[in-house]
């Protein structure tokens, strides 16, 4: 440690690389960290017990009475992009701040160059990778019970599905995190019913904000269901294309990241909320 | 190395730092008080956790809050203990030096060094929540300096520590102090001397004393010292003390007691010795508190107005 000439200077190294480099690289340490730390016994137990749980569902209705394709579909969409989605996330995002307090890291990680910022992207990666694998295995898990015809199709569908549930709802589930740490998980189930549940099913603008409007388009988009609906129901759904929902999840995301970001890189905790 | 001016850092109502200036140069500095008089606030300043409500800080030039290029010439170990269950230190610092910006190779070697260097031996492969409290604090030790900051900022390092592994690492940091700047935080005064630091003496968010040890020292020394002596004869040694001139202060609480105020103990200790020889009854003498609290409660008279 005395001898400095013995190696390198380490900003020498550290700026060898570029800082987008650096940036990537510290996101993906935390994403793999955080994954680690998702390898417990008990969070893989809940784990297997989401991805099970729609398959059980669908098993205990279609023993009681034979459902056609529409309603398997239908069934699929409510029990794993939103409801499974929302819980794995509500589980894995949640504590991006407070576990980091509670285990006393934070600081560490606080002092860090770009730590707050890769904590909140990498946790945000680490969540929507354990959560979509989850809601991946449950979909063909509940596929193989309900065994509807042309599965292929449902399954690319519900994958994307999946996908934007898990990085829309992630993203979303961000802002309270980082808000509210300690009570993080309280904010982000008021916020999934006031915004996702209820915002979400409001036939008003403000339904363009939440992802649960533009995952419900999809959906009819890509089933064709659109002439079929009801004239009340198309209130629930948005008349754009499928690229379109999709941009604007994006969007979404981008936008409740870089609020989330902000915030994070301006949260000042005092020691005693450290301790 | 690191400008501190005016700064007060407020949480709500409550003052965490009270209008501290400092201007430390580069070497090795202690941050001496007890426990809540702010020393984790005000190195929460200077690390870039906190940022100051009035005021400014600036570590090589620069406000650290938020700044990429400032923290990673800043190493932090904390006070707080690390209570992350499943790591192992190899892996906690690994994942440290990544977030400072090294690749998978580097990282897990500068970690392997360093863990090395604070002696933590076979240990480091084992999980963190498995350690003695003495050997995470290596390993948070290990993760502050593994990246080779310029200033490395430690709050409390020893705490926790065998009196072997406070050796250790005492002369592991003084050897650091000697090429690179050092701010160690400590409510023990002999931890920061036994670094050979210069002090900053902090009470109630306010810094009340800046300077060697030695100067620290003769600042208290510079006040009078307070002497009590117990005895069935109060007006007798008065009397004596009285004569041998070297008096500040003269209490009698009560009639076995006499409270005695000197800038001249080796003096008036003499008389009392000479008054004692000759016949007079003496049963307690109790000198004035020369610890680190000793010394902190008469800065803090001092910084009060109390003592003159």
């Amino acid at each position: 440690m005395n001898d400095s000439s013995r190696m390198a200077t380490p900003r020498d190294q550290q700026q060898n690389c570029s800082s987008e480099e650096n940036r990537f690289a510290a996101i993906r340490a935390v994403a793999s960290f955080q994954l680690s730390r998702l390898m417990t016994r008990p969070r893989l137990a809940m784990g297997l017990a989401g991805a099970i749980f729609p398959a059980a569902v669908m098993f205990a209705v279609t023993r009681t009475a034979p459902i056609d394709r529409n309603m398997t579909v239908v069934m699929i969409y409510a029990l794993i992009p939103e409801a499974l989605c929302v819980l794995g996330l509500l589980v894995t995002m949640c504590p991006v701040v407070a576990d980091e307090l509670e285990r006393g890291t934070w600081i560490h990680i606080a002092v860090r160059p770009g730590g707050r910022q890769s904590l909140l992207l990498g946790t945000f990666a680490a969540a929507v990778l354990w959560t979509g694998t989850v809601a991946f295995t449950a979909l063909i898990l509940t596929l193989l019970v309900a065994q509807p015809t042309q599965p292929l199709g449902l399954v690319v569908m519900f994958t994307i599905l999946i996908g934007l549930s898990c990085i829309g709802r992630a993203a979303l589930f961000a802002l309270p995190a980082v808000i509210l740490p300690k009570r993080a998980l309280i904010a982000s189930v008021g916020v999934a019913l006031i915004v996702e549940y209820f915002a979400g099913l409001l036939p008003a603008v403000v339904n363009q904000i939440t992802v649960s409007l533009r995952l419900r388009s999809l959906l009819v988009e890509w089933m064709e269901w659109r002439r079929e609906l009801p004239i009340e129901m198309t209130l629930f759904v948005d008349d754009y294309s499928a690229p379109v929902q999709i941009i604007a999840v994006c969007i979404l995301v981008f936008v409740l990241l870089a609020t989330a970001g902000f915030i994070l890189n301006h949260r000042q905790f005092p020691p005693s909320v450290e301790n | 190395m690191l400008s501190l001016q005016h700064v007060t850092k407020l949480y709500g109502t409550v003052i965490g730092v009270n209008d501290v200036s400092a201007e430390l140069d580069q070497g090795a500095h202690g941050l001496l008080g007890p426990n809540g008089a702010g020393k984790t606030t005000l190195l929460g300043l200077i690390t870039g956790q906190l940022r100051p409500t009035i005021g400014s800080v600036r570590v090589f030039g620069e406000a650290p809050f938020g700044n990429r290029r400032i923290l990673a010439r800043i190493g932090y170990c904390p006070a707080a203990d690390i209570t992350e269950r499943n790591a192992t230190p190899q892996e906690w610092v690994t994942y440290l030096m990544r977030l400072s910006g090294f690749d998978t190779a580097e990282a897990p070697r500068r970690a392997a060094r360093a863990l090395e260097e604070v002696g933590l031996g076979e240990a480091c492969v084992r999980p963190l929540s498995t350690l003695s409290k003495g050997m995470r604090q290596r390993a948070k030790l290990a993760g502050a300096f593994a990246h080779e900051p310029d200033l490395l900022v430690l709050d409390e390092p020893f705490d926790g520590l065998d009196p072997i592994a406070r050796h250790d690492l005492v002369n592991l940091v003084r050897t650091w102090a000697q090429t690179r700047s050092l701010l160690v935080a400590s409510h023990l005064l002999h931890e920061v001397e036994a670094l050979r630091a210069d002090l900053a003496v902090i009470l109630g968010g306010r810094l009340v004393a800046n300077g060697s040890a030695s100067e620290i020292r003769e600042l208290v020394d510079a006040l009078p010292t307070t002497i009590t002596f117990k005895t069935p004869s109060v007006n007798n040694l008065a009397q004596i003390v009285c004569a041998a001139g070297a008096v500040e202060t003269l209490h009698i609480p009560d009639v076995n007691t006499v409270v005695v105020g000197t800038r001249q103990v080796s003096h008036l200790t003499a008389a009392v010795a000479k008054a004692v020889h000759e016949g007079l009854v003496v049963r307690e003498v109790i000198a004035e508190d020369r610890t680190l609290e000793g010394i902190f409660s008469r800065l803090v008279k001092l910084h009060r107005g109390v003592e003159q």
